[in-house]
Order: C-alpha cells, then structure tokens, then sequence
C-alpha cells in the first residue's frame, strides 16, 4: 500500500488549518488512509494510503482534497478540462506524435502549468506524485512513466517518436556525458533500472522539442538541460507516456488537480497521434474522458441496511467530494465522477462513498439473523482423534513452515525428489520446496534439539504436497500424520508397537509389506503400512547415513500415515 | 530454631539419636557402630551439615594399609621365608634354584627370603651351597609380617591400631607406589571429625520428642502389604516439598491448542469449515477475486510461482467464461469490467496459495443459501522472513451469504468476533479498501493486553465476485488477524517462534 510523506506546511496550507496529530487520526479515515508518523523536527507527516484504487489519494494535495470534501460539504470544481465536446484553446502548445511510437510505447500526453514558483515542499510534492503514480498505478513505469520539464525552453510543438537507440543521444539528468539511448540503458542507473522496458524493441521512445532539444527518455530518465526542474522555476510541462491511455489521463487529471490546488495555473496542450484512440485522434489535455456513474437507491439501502434517502445519499456523496442528483421517477442517484478518480466500476462503488459520506458511526451493528449449523471438516475431526492418540501415547505436538531447502528436503535425506513440488521465483533457497514429507520437519526438530531431555517423541498432524500428474492441477495436496521417536535405545519394533496401537484406536485393520528401496530407512527394517490394497503409509528405523545428515547422534525411527486415505 | 523433624531423613534421625553433643564423630565410627554404608554416613553428615546440625571440627590425615593381590596369595599360601623354611624342614638341604624351581618362585624373591632367614641364624649355607634349616623357629619378623597378612584380611589396618614392632615390619612390607610387588599398600586418607552444633543438639532432642527413630517405614512395598508389616509399625512422613523430579508428558503445541479453539469457536457462532490444497491457479488465487490480472499484488514479486507442474490442464466453467467477461466488460454483473483482454493462459498458472479468500471464493461455487463458512488456512506470501513476517502463515477467513446480509449485519458480525474471539473491551470500524470488496470495513479492536489494534478486514464480495461464481445473493467476507493474539496469548513477540522445530521450546511453552 503506498505510503508518502507530505511537508507539514504545504499539507496545512492545502487542508486550510493545521490539525493536531490526534484530530487527523480522526479524520484520516475518509481517506482511507492512516497516520503513520509525524517528525516534529523535519515537518513531515507520513501517511499510509489503503485505497491501491484511488491514485488521487496519495499526495498531500489529494488527501487535503477529500478531508476538505468531508469537513466543508463539496470539493473544488476545475475548469481547465476539455471534453468530448468542449475543447480549450491550447495556444499553440502541442504535442505530436509520431507513427514510429506505435508498436513502441503508444502514447504519450502532457500538460502545462504556470504562475506559481516552485519551492521546495512544491518539488518534493510534484517528486512524489512522479514516482507513487508511476510505481504503485503504472506497474514500476511500464504502463506509467512521467517527466516534469521547464516550459520555459521548450519551443512547442514537442515531438513523441520511436527513436534508433544507437543514434539518438543527449546528456541525461545526473550524469555530465552525451550518451545514446541504448548506452543510458547500460550505464544510467535509472536505465539500468528501467531500461529493461523498452529493451527488446527496435526503436525506443523519446520526447524532444521542436528545436530537437531532448526532453527525455522515457520510462528511463530526462536530460539534463529541460528535464531538470529546479527550486525557482515557474512554468512546467508535464508529460505522461505509456500503454493504457485512459489511465496517462487520469494521472495527467491527477496531477493538473494537485498543482491547481497547490496555486498553479494548468494550461491546455493539444495532443496529436496519427492513429485512432479510443478517444480520437486529437486530445487537448487535461481532458475529463469519466462517464457518469448511477445507482439505484434501492440498492443503496439494501446494501447499507439503512432507509437512506435520495437526498441523504446525495449529501453524502457531496461529502466524498461526488456530486449528484437524485431522480425520483427512477428513484436512481445518478452522480457526476469527479476528474481525478476513475473507480466507479460498478453501481457498489457508489454505495461505499455514500457510505463514509453518511459516517460509518451511523450504523448501528445488527446481528445476522439466519439460522446456520456450525460444522467442522472431516478432516479436522478426525485430525483431532489421530492427535490425542498420540498425546496419550506420550507424543509432543509440533507445528512446522511448509516451505523448506533442497538439503533439508533432497540432500539431507537421502532421495531424488523428483516429485517435490518446486518454487519458480524462490526469494531464498531456504525456502525452494513445498514440504512432500513431514519426516525432514521432524528430523529438523531433532538436529536442533540434542541438549533437550531424551527421549525425543514429536509428532505433527499437517498438510504435504507433491506432484501427482492424474490431477488437474499436477499436484496434491494431502493431510498426514507423522511421527518420530529418538532414544539411547529405539528400532523398528518401538516403531510397529506405536503404529499397531494407533491402528487398533482408530479401528483400521493393517498389515505391513515390504518398503523396498526407500534410501531413508535401514533396508529390512521398514515398512508399508497396507489397508487392503493400499499402501496408507510407512515406517522405519531411519538410516544412519539420514541421521548423519543432519547431524542426529541418537537411534531414530519415523512413520508417515496418509490420513485422507485413512479417512475414507 | 524451628526443626522440622519430617525433613529429616532415617540415616540423620539414626545417627542424630547416636551421638552426643560434644563428640567425635566420624566416619569410621558412623559405619562401625550403625552400621552405615561408607556412601550413608557420607549422605547422613552431607545432609546434617547443610541443615546446620554438624560441623567440622577438625581434619586429620591417617594411614592405612591395604592389602595387595600379591598380600592376598601370601596369606594363603605363606610368605616366601615361610614357605622356603617349610620346605628345608621337610626335605633336607636343598640348593636355591632347586628351591626356587620347586616353590614356583622367582630366584630373587627367594634369595632375599634366605637372606632374611640366614640373617636371623635361622638357616645358613652349607659348603656345598646347599641351604639348610639350622633352628625349630622361624624369626619373629617373619611371624609378625604373617600375622599382619591376617589382620589385613579383614579390612585396611589403621597405622594407629598398630604396636611398634608391627609398624617396623610394615614399613619393610608396605609400598606407596609400585605396590604391586608388596603384601601391602599404603593408602594416605584426610579423616573429617565432626561434631553436634547447638542446633544440631536441639534437632537431637526433637527427635526424641517426636518419638522418632528412624525406623519407621518409608515406601510401601508390595512384600509389606503381602506380609503386613505395616501393621505393628509406624510410616515416616515425608518432606512435602522435596524437590520434584522433570516429567515430559505427552502435549498438544499450544499454537495448534490456540488455532483449535478459535475453530470451535467459529463452529459454536455457526460456521462451516472448509479447506483446500495449497497450490492454486492464478485463476481462484486472483482473476476469481475480481483481482486484474496487471493487478501489483499479483507480481512476481508478491506471489510463489511453481515450477515444476507450472499450469493446470484447464479450469473449471462456467466459471472460468464468467469470470473472464466480467473482467473485461463486466458480464451481466452490472459492472464495466476492468476493460482488458483476459489471458486465458495466464490465468492457469499455478502459485502458492497467498490469501485465504481464495477458498472463500470456492466455496462460493458450492454454498448453501444462508450459509456461514470458514477456514483456519495455510498461506504463502513473498516476504523477507522475519519477526514480523513467516515464509507460510494461517490466516483466518470466511463468509457469509443471505438474502438479508448487509452492511449493518457485517458489523454486528464483526462486534460478535471482536467480543467473543478477541475480547474485546470497544470496537471501531473504518473504511478499508479490498480489492474483491466494496464497501470494505477494517474493525479496530481495543484489547484488555494489546490495545487498540486492526483485529481483521471484511466487506461485502463485489458482484463481479459472486455472480461470476454463481452466486445471487450478498455475501459479508471476513478476515481475521489472530497471529497477533496468539503470540500474546504464548507470550511470545516473533512469528518465527510459532513454528519453531525447538523440541524444549516447544515443550516448555504454555499459554496464557
């Protein structure tokens, strides 16, 4: 969930009041979002966001936005949008792009501001907003990747194209050489970072001026001469490249919004593509593309247990900063989606703003009314009967991770495992393989335990998987019982006294066969616990070559039972 | 002083009723006239010294003498002199080597045997070097080393119990080392003399209060109950809090004891178990779950892949047809999808189950209406394993489905967990955000020990959710955080420790 970090002043500036921590802890929740620190001595208030679907929450300018909804009554209406019928006049400013960009990265849109000098709780503000929309919302830069440029050395129109990597070069920001696009991959770090994006394809994308200035490089980095905004400039451009363009303008909405409420003067760019988008092929942006959202008010109130009103629910929405209308004759509230947010999916959406709008406070809790029977699975009851045996039987109960090494599980025992279940994507080899035993958990127990009191006799009722191609999915997964006993003197007929008395209590008649090449256990001193036809298990005096594996100094045996194979 | 008689032992009570106050008493006295074991009379003077009852009054080394292998057969057989005499006596003149031969003995010990008998004029040389017997009597030296042979039997000889004579024959007899080729062996040994203390006089006069002797019987044997003896005598009562000895019983892992009452919990308020395998689709584990299939908490990053059996052969519809439209367009859910071409290949691949939901959204497919399920499940995450974080962890989830279930039922189910699973002293609800529910709740619990903390999140399944899975009515899906109660409950503050493979850990853990 994403975090940030807003600037005391600006935060207070933007809300109207400073707000103690306390009053904000309160307040937070409108936002969804919550405290997570205030350092008194830098001015910095943390917050942690819990929306991942409303990137309009994480700056201080939008958080600001939705208390000030909550607490005023209504959020500010913008007037800088085009639509679908009404466009801005962008005063020669545009952004041309170029067929070469299509099969590359396919759109890139943009925006200019003016009329406010950036300090810095500005920069560190616009900084944040690039890198949460363009990590959190645009999947680490490959859907989203943002630049913000000074305006004032840009001669427009700007040009969006797909460029020869080993040709095309400038000076990116950070670094003082002129490199290629494809050197900037090799040595920037942000290209070593990002390069990876646009690294398989022929051309790679790039935004210049028409003096053929470089603006940048994106998803990777900016030059180091337009891309480099500083404390003091006052005229920006902000662009937005990527793959969905529907989201580059809801961040590029985002973004206008911010800046408008930080005291910027959002200025329209025109954006041309020579190829149809699902908006035309002529955006001025900021461009408000929302379609309106509607719920009937029955639904409203069967959802929320509550006889909301039409008009309730409008205010309530007006709350959250949504402004609606209810219709009586539809008896519907059809609301307006505000510019920055693009998460009215469904008819719910709006239940849950009319929901906080209302004040979760004013619902009262109410038990459910339906009659249902309280059931355990079969598996677990007769997981608990398996396990008081064993308690009886002197046993101590171990609970162990499901996730262990290649020695734990391969080498350290002694076999192939070749049916063991694989991780693809391990982030340690501590933890490469889904547990196909319980028996190297218990041996685990054992090596680490040599200073505790013998003997030693643990035993765990839990889950193992392995391949098994029959199924559909490859796999199984299966609950068994397994059971270790470590003594100065113990073999195989400890081992079939104990699986006899388990066998008796659970009422299951067994004979034993021979385990035949199991590398775990003593040859000859082992054996498959039958049931009818089928092998349920099987048990043995676990082989010195095991024990001296793991490190094991004391004579040892183990059983495993398959208990869905008992229980059926 | 207050003596307790019943914590003294039958060998102290003995021996406290033996001796006066004012004398010696050590161990050799101990063990002749009560007859103690050397190690009793050890454990009787341990015991009484750390109760206070005797005190050293001084150390004194003392000799003794100890009998050899070779003393042994000595005194079976006779001293070499003894036996050398005996045989000139009998047979007449012999030579020494003919002595040496018929006796069995080495030629050195005999001629120092002869040696010692000519030098007593009890024998002598003839001129043809035959050795003759020359008086009816052998020397006294002789006969004292043979009586000390016999006195050795018995037991060590005490240097002081022995005449002057005696101690010169000894010290010709007698090694410290080396001792092997001598009758006897000296052994060097520090003597301890005790005596009452004050208290030890007074514990001497309880005792005879109590009418204790030290006799009376200690644990019942199944000889006394076959023959009665216990009739005609008294049981000695035993010290109540003697130290008790380790017992390692058979256990549950008070974790698993914890998870099981939560379950019994959770079937008492009406719910239904279910269950299911750990590795999963990418389809239950996300798409299912309204979850885009771009979504960030479906990254490489955030969830395990398998290797090894990587997709499944198909997935099962209609559910898979309707989840995938409702992704793209949002199917007859009343939604607008999340607008992008699902990936019918994606969507079989396989990962480690990393949400309970996941079940949840099973069950769906196969739920009775009303219906109360859930499940106590095992769930992988990409974590970097730590106090706060394990490799695999349960989580606890379920839902709630009926025609009347709504936002207000879901939080009077949520006061219900807070209360009867939590309890919790006050309860607090905030928006939350999930992306299979909306609305989405958070309840904060206020928690007698933990204070206030997020006990779990909840909300009601969006209808892309449960129409996609057949589903018609509202469903309240819940999760709640318990580790966290679990760990205090065992006082205990790392995940880690929940699954420890520590035998003794595990043992010696009990709950709260």
């Amino acid at each position: 969930m994403p975090k940030i970090e807003v600037q005391e002043d600006l935060f207070y500036d933007l809300l109207g009041k400073k707000y103690t921590d306390s009053r904000l802890e309160d307040i937070f929740p409108v936002a969804k979002a919550e405290l997570d620190g205030h350092d008194v001595d830098e001015k910095i208030i943390k917050i942690e966001l819990n929306d991942t679907n409303r990137p309009d929450l994480w700056s201080a300018a939008g958080v600001a936005r939705q208390i000030n909804a909550y607490t005023e009554g209504g959020a500010p209406l913008y007037d800088f949008f085009s639509t679908a019928d009404e466009t801005f006049d962008s005063e020669g400013r545009s952004l041309i792009v170029d067929e070469s960009a299509k099969d590359v990265r396919p759109y890139s849109i943009g925006f200019a501001a003016k009329g406010k000098v950036v300090d810095e709780p500005i920069l560190l503000a616009l900084i944040q907003s690039q890198e949460k929309l363009c990590w959190n919302f645009g999947r680490k830069r490959k859907s989203i990747a943002m630049g913000i440029y000074r305006s004032d050395l840009i001669k427009y129109p700007v040009h969006y194209k797909g460029a020869d990597p080993d040709t095309t070069h400038f000076v990116p920001l950070g670094m003082d050489e002129d490199l290629t696009l494809r050197q900037i991959c090799e040595q920037h770090p942000k290209g070593k970072e990002y390069g990876y994006i646009v690294a398989d394809k022929p051309l790679f994308p790039y935004l210049y001026d028409d003096n053929g200035d470089t603006l940048s490089f994106p998803p990777v980095i900016n030059s180091a001469r337009i891309g480099a905004v500083e404390v003091g400039d006052e005229n920006l451009f902000i662009e937005l490249s990527g793959t969905e363009l529907h989201d580059l303008l809801l961040c590029a909405s985002i973004m206008a919004c911010d800046m408008a409420d930080m005291g910027f003067d959002i200025l329209p760019v025109k954006v041309v593509f020579p190829y149809d988008t699902e908006f035309g092929r002529e955006i001025t942006v900021p461009y408000y593309f929302q379609k309106p959202a509607s719920c009937p008010l029955a639904q409203v109130r069967k959802t929320l247990g509550e006889p909301i009103t039409g008009e309730q629910a409008v205010e309530s929405l007006k709350r959250m900063g949504v402004y609606s209308v209810y219709d009586q004759t539809d008896d519907a509230i059809y609301a307006t989606v505000p510019e920055y947010r693009n998460d009215f999916l469904h008819p719910v959406d709006l239940v849950e703003d009319v929901m906080i709008g209302y004040g979760l406070s004013n619902f009262a809790p109410q038990m459910p009314g339906d009659f249902t029977v309280g059931r355990l699975s079969a598996a677990e009851e007769f997981g608990r009967k398996i396990k008081e045996i064993m308690v009886g039987l002197g046993f101590q109960e171990m609970m162990y991770n499901y996730l262990g090494s290649r020695k734990e599980y391969i080498d350290n025992m002694h076999v192939g495992g070749d049916d063991y279940i694989q991780i693809a994507n391990p982030m340690s080899e501590n933890y490469e393989f889904v547990r196909p035993s319980i028996i190297p958990s218990l041996l685990e127990s054992e090596s680490m335990s040599g200073h505790a009191p013998y003997p030693h006799d643990i035993f765990e009722v839990g889950k193992v998987a392995f391949l098994c191609p029959e199924d559909n999915s490859g796999t199984t997964t299966r609950n068994y019982l397994g059971f270790f006993c470590a003594d100065n003197v113990m073999g195989y007929n400890e081992a079939s006294s104990y699986v006899n008395t388990l066998m008796y209590f659970i009422n299951r008649e067994y004979f034993l066969a021979d385990l035949d090449g199991d590398t775990r256990f003593i040859p000859g001193r082992c054996a498959a616990i039958m049931v009818g036809e089928r092998k349920v298990g099987y048990f043995g005096e676990i082989h010195p070559a095991v024990l001296e594996s793991w490190g094991c100094s004391m004579p040892s045996i183990a059983c495993e039972l398959d208990l869905d194979l008992l229980l059926e | 002083m207050d003596i307790d008689v019943k914590n003294l032992h039958p060998l102290e009570v003995r021996l406290l009723r033996h001796v006066a106050s004012g004398e010696d008493i050590t161990t050799d006295r101990i063990v002749k006239e009560l007859d103690y074991k050397v190690g009793q009379c050890n454990q009787a003077f341990s015991w009484l010294s750390a109760k206070g009852y005797l005190v050293e009054k001084r150390r004194s080394n003392r000799v003794l003498y100890e009998l050899t292998e070779l003393g042994r057969e000595q005194q079976e057989k006779g001293t070499p002199a003894q036996r050398i005499f005996a045989l000139l006596q009998n047979e007449g003149p012999l030579g020494l080597p003919q002595v040496a031969q018929r006796l069995g003995l080495e030629k050195s010990d005999v001629g120092s045997a002869f040696g010692q008998l000519s030098k007593a004029g009890v024998c002598a040389m003839t001129g043809d070097n035959q050795a003759q017997v020359l008086k009816e009597e052998l020397p006294a030296d002789v006969l004292g080393a043979a009586a000390l042979l016999k006195r050795g039997l018995s037991g060590q000889l005490d240097e002081a119990s022995l005449s002057n004579e005696d101690k010169q024959i000894m010290a010709k007899i007698a090694k410290k080392r080396g001792a092997a080729g001598s009758p006897f062996k000296v052994v060097e040994r520090e003597e301890i003399v005790y005596t009452l203390t004050e208290a030890g006089g007074q514990a001497r006069q309880a005792v005879f209060a109590a009418n204790i002797t030290g006799e009376e019987l200690g644990a019942v044997t199944v000889q006394m109950l076959a023959t009665g003896a216990w009739k005609n005598a008294s049981f000695r009562p035993y010290a109540l809090n003697a130290p008790t000895s380790r017992l390692i019983p058979g256990r549950r892992n008070p974790y698993g004891s914890y998870l099981q009452w939560v379950k019994d919990k959770l079937c008492s308020l009406g719910f239904e178990e279910f269950d299911g395998p750990l590795v999963e689709t990418e389809f239950w584990n996300g798409d299912a779950l309204f979850m885009p299939q771009f979504h960030s908490a479906r990254d490489i990053h955030d969830v395990y892949y398998v290797k090894n059996a990587s997709h499944c052969k198909k997935i099962e519809e209609p559910w898979l047809s309707q989840v995938a439209r409702t992704h793209e367009d949002g199917w007859t859910t009343g939604s607008r999808g999340w607008g992008y071409a699902f990936d019918h290949e994606f969507t079989r691949r396989q990962v480690l189950r990393s949400q309970g939901t996941v079940l949840s959204a099973h069950q769906l497919t196969k739920a009775k209406v009303p219906g109360k399920y859930f499940g106590v499940v095992r769930c992988f995450r990409y974590d970097q394993v730590d106090a706060t974080h394990g490799a695999d962890f349960y989580q606890t989830e379920g839902i709630v489905l009926g025609e009347d279930v709504n936002l207000k039922t879901l939080l009077g189910l949520l006061k219900m967990f807070a209360e009867e699973i939590a309890g919790a002293e006050e309860v607090k609800y905030v928006p939350g955000y999930f992306p299979f529910t909306e609305p989405s709740i958070e309840v904060h619990i206020k928690h007698p020990v933990l204070g206030w903390f997020e006990l779990g999140g909840s909300g009601i399944f969006r209808p892309e959710v449960t129409k996609a899975l057949g589903i018609d009515v509202p469903v309240l899906a819940w999760g709640l955080g318990i580790d966290r109660m679990a760990l205090m409950h065992l006082g205990l503050n790392d995940l880690r420790e929940l699954f420890t493979p520590n035998i003794e850990s595990v043992r010696m853990r009990r709950g709260n």
